[in-house]
């Protein structure tokens, strides 16, 4: 017998299924669900309908848009000659916060990982290598890829398999330094950060 | 560093305190009365990790909630630390002077070296055992070293698991080769700092090695790379870049990565034999300590003071001959503590130690 009425027990199997929830959190919001007026559940599930609907993938940069091109990509205010590339959407917002890289980005959705069926193949990168010839860029040459993916050991498997692809076509392929987060005590730094910081250090 | 004082509450069978000696501690009790349970209080203490079993939970005193061990450590003149662990399941609140405390920083507050019959792998058992010692010593003196390590395991895992898809799907030699270039690339540069972390680490210990502290046999240590006899090892990362790509079909067949710092070894010899295969029990023993205390004094001329010592069941282990000469040797270095079952251990050795009945968990101090 479940422990609820079917709708119920359906309802928080399908919260389950989101990422970080677990059986008592996925009772308590079907339950905070259950306590809502209907006007505000209807609010919630036509969100859920907008964004599939709505929502889709930039055909030039995969970032996820309700105009295709997105915006960055069709923006006359952005450099064209350089393109940042980030694993997932939520890492351009971070970069695009700083305010100061006013390139293009290209995502690409995840990460090399072979321990989760992660290939080049799952990744999207290769409408990459059309927006590097001038004719599919508004006329203009792509003069450096920074290829901005997670320091993690995936992260980096995936910068450095871009990194040979990209090379052999004689474009510069940088990646972003590591090290000291800016605005904290040498102090409250962990030892590895530190260590890469020094490892990273520069002249002044 | 100095142990002034132990206490356990709900830990194993653990009841009131220890006031240690800053020199030599002998716990002293019949079997199963909690001697071995206050060394892995100790153990947890130092590294929040029990050395007897992976699960806290099992450590909790049977019908109760909260575990705790604490301690009084003495860093200097004017300095003692208060630590605490306490166990809750299986998680852990580590404190330091009543404040909670994240691992990272709770590691390195209180560090020991334990001689119990597990660390006997080091010396007779497979070469991972010899790996962890060695990457566990490289870790005390440079905390940083913990993700290098990490990475690398990680590293040889998603080729592993790269590896074995290229097997299942039948991948061409050139695609494998490909799919496999970003990963070599990282191990490249993992493996060389761990082989170069470990040739260092081993060349620290062997100019500290006493390798005749026991008398008879003299042992030596060698790092043995799985690339030895391949080229030259002086230049590490062009080898084993070279390696890999030259045994791309090999670890395309068998399914694993096959080069790296995960197939080296510790060699132990005592008189030019390996000791593994050919050394008594009492010889590779011998040797353990010998390691041991290698370990000690390069922590020692790293961070100027030793780390405890915990010599589990040490008459069981070693000859009294051996036993007094390490003593001896540890008199005035390291903070000791021993667990013995025997009246005539504490006869021979309790000069100018303390000694604690352990009955039933509750430590006693002994008036001789």
């Amino acid at each position: 017998m479940l422990d609820y009425s079917e709708p119920v027990a359906k309802l928080i199997d399908e919260f389950k299924r989101l990422p970080g929830i677990g059986h008592k959190n996925a009772q308590r919001l079907a339950f905070f669900i259950l306590r809502r007026p209907k006007e505000d559940v209807e609010r919630f599930v036509e969100a859920l309908h907008e964004v599939k609907e709505r929502i889709v993938f930039c055909n030039v940069c995969n970032n996820l848009t309700d105009v295709n091109p997105c915006l960055y990509c069709t923006s006359p205010a952005r450099a064209r000659d350089v393109i940042c590339i980030v694993e997932e959407p939520y890492n351009l917002v971070a970069i695009e916060k700083t305010r100061s890289f006013k390139g293009l980005y290209h995502i690409l959705h995840g990460a090399l990982s072979p321990i989760r069926g992660v290939g080049p193949d799952e990744l999207m990168l290769a409408n990459l290598f059309p927006r590097l010839s001038p004719e599919n860029n508004e006329g203009v040459e792509v003069a450096e890829v920074i290829v901005a993916t997670n320091p993690t050991t995936e992260g980096e498997a995936t910068a450095n398999y871009i990194a040979r692809l990209l090379k052999p076509l004689g474009i510069r392929v940088t990646r972003i330094a590591m090290g000291m987060p800016v605005g904290s005590d040498l102090e409250f730094v962990d030892e590895v950060t530190m260590d890469k910081a020094l490892t990273n250090r520069h002249e002044i | 560093m100095l142990l002034e004082r132990l206490e356990a509450l709900n830990f194993r069978n653990l009841s009131g305190k220890i006031e240690c000696s800053g020199h030599l501690n002998i716990l002293f009790g019949e079997n199963g009365q909690g001697k071995t349970n206050w060394l892995e209080a100790m153990h947890l203490l130092s590294t929040t990790k029990s050395f007897k079993t992976s699960r806290l939970k099992e450590t909790i005193c049977f019908g109760e909630e909260l575990g705790i061990v604490r301690g009084s450590v003495k860093k200097s003149a004017e300095i003692t630390h208060e630590l605490q662990v306490a166990l809750q399941g299986n998680s852990k609140i580590l404190s330091v002077n009543g404040k909670k405390e994240t691992v990272q920083r709770y590691l390195g507050e209180l560090h020991a070296v334990v001689f119990n019959s597990d660390e006997l792998e080091i010396v007779r058992g497979n070469p991972d055992a010899r790996r962890k010692f060695l990457d566990n010593g490289i870790v005390a003196i440079y905390p940083a070293f913990v993700q290098t390590l990490s990475d690398y395991n990680r590293v040889i895992k998603q080729k592993n698991s790269l590896l074995q898809s290229a097997l299942d799907h039948d991948y061409s030699l050139e695609k494998t080769a490909d799919l496999l270039a970003p990963w070599n690339e990282q191990l490249v540069s993992l493996a060389s700092r761990i082989h170069k972390a470990r040739v260092r680490f081993v060349e620290r210990l062997n100019t500290v090695l006493e390798k005749k502290l026991f008398g008879r046999e003299e042992i030596s240590i060698r790092y043995a790379s799985s690339l030895e006899g391949r080229g030259d090892l002086g230049d590490y990362a062009a080898l084993i870049e070279e390696r890999l790509k030259f045994r791309v079909q090999a670890e395309l067949v068998s399914g694993h990565a096959l080069i790296g710092t995960h197939r080296d070894d510790l060699e132990v010899t005592f008189d030019g034999l390996d000791l593994r295969k050919f050394g008594s029990s009492g010889q590779q023993r011998s040797a353990l300590l010998i390691l041991l205390i290698a370990n000690v004094s390069v922590y020692f001329e790293q961070n100027g003071e030793y780390p405890l010592f915990l010599l589990d069941d040490v008459d069981a282990e070693l000859d009294y001959r051996r036993i007094g000469q390490l003593l001896e040797f540890l008199n005035g270095k390291t903070q000791t503590f021993v667990t013995t079952s025997k009246d005539s251990f504490v006869e021979r050795f309790s000069a100018g130690s303390l000694v604690f009945s352990i009955v039933g968990g509750h430590p006693e101090l002994h008036r001789t």
